[in-house]
């Protein structure tokens, strides 16, 4: 695809071309591409467990129809697979939800520590890495993979703490790494200071004319000082509305201003933070990414779906009480639906330097802490997986029996190239090697 | 020929200069015929001049390129220039104008162009447009946005240490035992949650944070053990501008905020296992500030608890956060700039606001953004006012509005008004965007980048508040100085000393005086010493940030103290020692903590001798007489020195082995053309000859007696013989050269400008006034930044100059 239908196409998405940034020297923006192919990694979770009944397909194979959970998945039916029957294994301190959220990526017990949770023993963080971060690990050691930050762990509406039921990343043993749940801090880092550039170029007028007027009063001398520093100014105008870089692939994308980061604001914060990933990850700058909604036991109030109650709350009730399960049914479709969005987003977006879209190249999982919130089994967490980073078998349903999750992260790490991977987390729950997903 | 025998990286010159040129060189031997006739009489000298110096000089000693580029000027006396040129000039032909000649020549050059008096009515020196300074910046951006805190001005109270509060379990009475044991059996037949256990609570002032509870809690008889938690809260003093490492050493769970109560700096609630752990942090902050200090602490079910938190200032040693450092008051947030802003230009010997480039640009602009986004974060909450309230647009434009006028140190015109803030509101499309487009736009402003450029054509009394604010705090004036001048309470002599005196007092203006004797001492030198490891294995990173520390209390004692005297910083005879370096100095102190030790036998001599700067001008296995003498001709002695014509390095190698350091200086600058400078330099330098390259006494040099005995041409009054370091100090407590050297240095530092803009009796009159003061820092300090303050005041102002 060329330049000119690129830009078409963003038009068409509803980009402005105003929007455009320049993006000169972010180092992995430039250069010739030279590897054959990317391969991502995103995975996206919610909290709280699900509704079995409503998310599990009856039917195990090709043939297979949604249950109402993961109806908005319809479009990509053919490039969805759904696990059932991968279990988290790991024993040991902490509470399920606990060891539901930091084993959840890693695979492997707690360290003993000071949090007390709803019962088990005290626990602390994390003992070892998550799969996340050991395969960005894999990506940045190698030249052909390594992007500027490796990967980016986005966040939304995650409350302002750090302890185990709010962290599932780890760069190692006690080493959480903090989501980023501020769109507008996610823009900062993503883009620096081109967010200001419209601010920029309303008031750099004024400036040069302040430099002048207050220039006519003075000696020669100090006159030279302020028309260097006025020509500064011109050059910085003019640089700020050159055209943007040929090497561009995608526009950042605009962010409506003065979103207040408030519960009530959370599907807009969502949708915010899903745009800045595809972007981010069409323009290469990570090749893995985390989406974290609230947090393990995360108890926030869904308004914008008309349910008053905290999510944690509605999901201990019992399954015969019809209003909370209805309303857990819209919360969980809810999530789907952002689920479906980002695959949406990707499946729309060709691949940049390679063919067909970017969904095809990207491996899309969506995952949860718990089977089950009212039991807090760790039994059967939800597991979908969308997209074709991993070079999976897709379009398929699978009742698996009762494996660790061990298995499946080993499984993913090994379709995205990191072959050299041999087992994952707790060894001996991964004793019997990769899934066979090909 | 070596004329200065210093590495390039350690040359104490600006910088070395052409090939060929040699100081005073005078090559020209052949009758040059003067172009212009000189008016009747002319003096004897003149002739002289035309026919031996000015081919290397030029007319009026402005230099001849290729020859010798620097202008002749200085402040040497008649007879000290007659000396010089006997024995130096013609160079090639020394000893061709002597006697009568030389002083003839002298006499001549001393009024013609080479004297401060005439260098000032040939050459008169300006003030130079300067923007804002790195220091300014980070400070008048701090005080900026403090503006729009309530408290944020409140000067700290005199007690010292955090508050703590201790929270837990109340440890029960065998009957309060039985009856919450009914009451939980109550609940749980009633199918109600477990009643909560009786608290327990008590605070107390620390004077440090550091607490060790071994498997107790903070009181035994009253509180449970198994789970406690413990909160201080106060703030910490940064004494100086830098990176600041701050480190909680524990095996609980801890939470420590700086400058913020959002978001912990450390974050470490989580423990993990019976290890005490550093959890550690750096952060940038700017000195003579407090900043919000709070500590969380958890103890659960752990077998132990235990918390300390420690700190490493710039430069400094790792240390458990003293005392003197913490405030039970709590303070409001700093804005803390992060954007690292270019160097400012030095090549006028201080640093000064006066050249631009690309990267500046740059920086200022995102400093205008991070201010745009502190803003924006905390806009509510600035601007008084809350979402949703009604009148919020009009406290936005209120706020807006004022910003710009504390920005611009002044109250805005109409068209100020309408560009900046009326415009943003109309054209942005959210009011939270338009007060951005007022931050940025006010920050990018000349208004505010060049504080002297939003005076209009007259000095009024917010020009004065202006100046007051940046030559003592380098930053904009406080609510209480904005008041005086929109009061018009800034306008006589009397006036403006009370707000000088109250401004001297802020911590502010300290850590402003700090940056000076950082200027003054060459202390940035000192940052970096190394010594030969195998040679001194005591010379330890810590033994040098101890002897930063040392000299520090010194400073603060003298410079603070009742007399604020300038001739103790010369004279003092003991040192500020602690175990650490009494061992390497060899003076018995016990404990860690820093004491008074006479040294009075080693005949040390205030700054002169301190080893800090001892080692600092040193090499890494000796002792470098060239350096020291270098120093103390320039900021304690007072003679100016011109750029040396070659740098060279000291080889030490090359010598003959036997030879003390003195005997290699002596032979390497021996040649005529270097005598010009070294002919100060090295006596000067001998005379610490009796301290190592460490700065510790010795009476060997070499496996020879240390010789330190020197002729010094004292210039006001011809040579003198000084034996040490206590001589030459007590010369410089007398001389005018001395005062004049410390007194212009203070004034480059305060001001950014040559004392010689504000007329050239300027030096002259603050010279007489330190001396009559009795020598007072402090006081100095306020006339020197009165001269600016008044500068230009109109007539019915009080008198600058006399004025006393």
């Amino acid at each position: 695809m060329n330049h000119l239908n690129r830009r078409e196409f963003l038009r068409n998405l509803g980009v402005s071309a105003a929007a455009l940034p320049f993006l000169t020297g972010l180092p992995s923006l430039t250069g010739a591409d030279v590897s054959p192919r990317r391969k991502r990694l995103v995975i996206m979770f919610s909290p709280n467990g699900t509704l079995p009944k409503e998310f599990w397909p009856d039917e195990e194979g090709e043939n297979f129809q949604f249950k109402p959970i993961l109806d908005a998945l319809g479009p990509f039916k053919a490039q969805t697979m759904i696990l059932q029957g991968v279990f988290n294994k790991i024993k040991g301190d902490g509470d399920q939800h606990m060891r539901g959220m930091s084993c959840l990526l890693t695979a492997n017990g707690l360290l003993p520590g000071n949090v007390m949770g709803g019962g088990g023993a005290p626990a602390g963080w994390a003992s070892s890495i998550s799969i996340d971060q050991e395969i960005k690990k894999f990506f940045q050691t190698r030249s052909e993979t390594r992007t500027r930050f490796g990967s980016l762990e986005f966040g939304v509406a995650v409350p302002n703490r750090a302890d185990p039921w709010t962290r599932m990343s780890y760069l190692g043993p006690n080493q959480p790494v903090a989501p980023l749940d501020d769109p507008y801090g996610m823009f900062s880092k993503l883009y620096g200071q081109m967010k200001d550039k419209e601010s920029l170029l309303s008031i750099l007028d004024d400036v040069k004319e302040d430099l002048r007027k207050v220039s006519a009063k003075l000696s020669t001398h100090d006159k030279q000082l302020l028309e260097q520093h006025a020509s500064l100014v011109r050059s910085f105008e003019s640089e700020l509305k050159a055209p943007p870089d040929k090497s561009i692939q995608h526009p950042m994308p605009p962010l409506d201003p003065g979103i207040e980061l408030v519960n009530d604001n959370t599907p807009k914060i969502s949708r915010m933070q899903i745009n800045l990933l595809v972007n981010a990850l069409a323009n290469d700058m990570a090749r893995v990414a985390t989406l974290q909604y609230m947090r393990s036991v995360g108890g926030a109030q869904m308004r914008w779906l008309g349910v008053e109650e905290g999510h944690h709350g509605l999901s201990h009730d019992p399954d015969d009480n019809k209003d909370s399960y209805a309303k857990l049914l819209k919360i969980n479709q809810w999530f789907a639906g952002e689920f479906a969005y980002m695959a949406q987003r990707l499946s729309e977006t060709p691949e940049p330097f390679g063919t067909g879209s970017m969904l095809d190249n990207t491996l899309l999982i969506w995952t949860n802490e718990l089977g089950k919130g009212n039991s807090h089994t760790l039994d059967n967490i939800p597991l979908v997986m969308i997209g074709g980073g991993a070079d999976f078998k897709m379009g398929r349903s699978l009742k698996l029996d009762k494996v660790a999750h061990n298995r499946l992260w080993l499984s993913v790490a090994q379709g995205l190239g990191h072959h050299e991977l041999a087992s994952f987390g707790q060894a001996d729950l991964c004793a019997e090697g990769p899934l066979p997903l090909g | 020929m070596k004329a200065s025998m210093l590495p390039a990286d350690l040359n104490p010159f600006r910088f070395a200069v052409g090939k060929i040129s040699a100081a005073l060189m005078c090559l020209g031997s052949g009758l040059s015929v003067a172009e212009e006739a000189v008016k009747a009489p002319e003096h004897p000298g003149a002739a002289i001049y035309r026919r031996m110096c000015v081919d290397c000089h030029g007319k009026q000693g402005e230099g001849v390129a290729g020859k010798y580029d620097d202008t002749l000027s200085g402040n040497r006396s008649v007879s000290g220039l007659a000396r010089l040129i006997s024995k130096t000039m013609p160079e090639g032909k020394e000893g061709t104008c002597t006697g009568a000649d030389a002083e003839a020549v002298a006499s001549y050059i001393y009024d013609a162009f080479y004297s401060p008096a005439a260098q000032a009515r040939i050459r008169p020196v300006q003030e130079s447009l300067s923007h804002l300074t790195v220091a300014q910046y980070q400070n008048s951006v701090a005080d900026l946005i403090g503006r729009f805190r309530p408290g944020f001005d409140r000067p700290p109270a005199q007690e010292r240490g955090l508050r703590v509060w201790f929270t837990g379990v109340a440890v029960l009475t065998p009957e309060e035992e039985a009856e919450y044991k009914e009451k939980v059996n109550e609940a749980q037949k009633t199918k109600k949650d477990k009643p909560p256990r009786k608290e327990f609570k008590f605070d107390r002032i620390d004077s440090q944070v550091a607490v060790h509870f071994g498997a107790e809690s903070p009181n035994p008889k009253k509180m449970v053990a198994e789970e406690f938690r413990a909160n201080w809260a106060g703030s910490v003093m940064a004494p100086e501008t830098g990176l600041y490492e701050f480190v909680a050493k524990t095996e609980n769970g801890v939470r420590v905020y700086v400058n913020n109560s959002k978001d912990p700096i450390i974050d470490a609630w989580v423990s993990t296992g019976a290890e005490v752990r550093d959890e550690k942090k750096s952060l940038f902050l700017i000195g003579g500030r407090s900043y919000r200090l709070a500590v969380e602490f958890l103890k659960y079910k752990d077998k132990s608890a235990s918390l300390e938190l420690w700190w490493k200032t710039p430069h400094g040693n790792l240390e458990l956060i003293p005392q003197s450092r913490l405030m039970p008051q709590e303070v409001r947030p700093n804005m803390v700039v992060t954007t690292a802003i270019p160097a400012d230009d030095r090549s006028d010997g201080y640093e000064r606001g006066t050249s631009v480039s690309k990267e500046w640009e740059q920086a200022t602009t995102a400093i205008a953004i991070e201010v745009s986004d502190h803003v924006d974060a905390d806009l509510d909450g600035l601007a008084g006012t809350k979402p949703g309230a009604p009148d919020r647009l009009e406290k936005l434009k209120n706020f807006s509005r004022r910003f710009a006028e504390t920005a611009f140190r002044r109250p805005l015109s109409e068209d100020q008004k309408a560009g900046i803030v009326d415009r943003a509101f109309e054209k942005a499309p959210t009011p939270g965007l338009a007060v951005k487009r007022v931050v940025l736009h006010t920050l990018k402003s000349p208004q505010f980048i060049y504080p002297e450029l939003s005076s209009g054509e007259k000095v009024d009394d917010f020009t004065v508040a202006s100046r007051l604010a940046l030559t003592l705090w380098d930053s904009i004036p406080d609510a209480a100085l904005t008041k005086a001048a929109s009061e018009g309470r800034l306008k006589t002599r009397e006036q403006l000393e009370k707000e000088v005196k109250r401004m001297v007092a802020d911590q502010r203006c300290k850590a402003k005086l700090n940056g000076f004797f950082q200027v003054w001492l060459d202390l940035e030198k000192a940052e970096h010493a190394s010594k030969d490891a195998s040679l001194y294995p005591e010379f330890t990173e810590e033994v040098r940030a101890d002897l930063r520390q040392s000299l520090a209390l010194f400073l603060d004692e003298v410079v603070w103290g009742e007399k604020s005297d300038y001739r103790q910083l010369l004279q003092a005879d003991y040192l500020w020692l602690n175990d650490r370096l009494s061992r390497v100095y060899g003076k018995p102190v016990e404990g860690a903590s820093f004491q008074k030790v006479s040294m009075a036998e080693e005949h040390r001599s205030g700054v002169l001798t301190h080893p800090y700067l001892l080692s600092a001008f040193a090499y890494s296995r000796t002792s470098s007489p060239i350096h020291r003498g270098v120093f103390l001709s320039r900021s304690i002695v007072g003679v100016n020195l011109k750029n040396p014509s070659i740098a060279a390095a000291f080889e030490d190698a090359k010598f003959d082995p036997s030879l003390t350091m003195r005997e290699k200086v002596t032979s390497v600058t021996k040649n005529a053309s270097c005598a010009g400078c070294h002919s100060v330099i090295n006596p000067l330098g001998f005379t610490l000859e009796h301290f190592d390259s460490l700065g510790r006494w010795r009476t060997e040099d070499n496996h020879k007696p240390v010789d330190s005995v020197v002729d010094f041409d004292g210039e006001e009054g011809g040579v003198v013989k000084f034996s040490g370091a206590v001589d030459v100090a007590n010369h410089a407590v007398k001389s005018a050269h001395a005062h004049e050297a410390f007194v212009r240095q203070l004034f480059h530092y305060v001001v950014k400008q040559p004392p010689g803009a504000f007329g050239s009796e300027t030096l002259e009159r603050l010279k007489s006034d330190f001396a009559a003061n009795e020598f007072n820092i402090r006081k100095l300090l306020g006339r020197v930044v009165l001269t600016k303050v008044m500068d230009g005041m109109t007539p019915e102002s009080p008198k600058v100059a006399g004025a006393n």
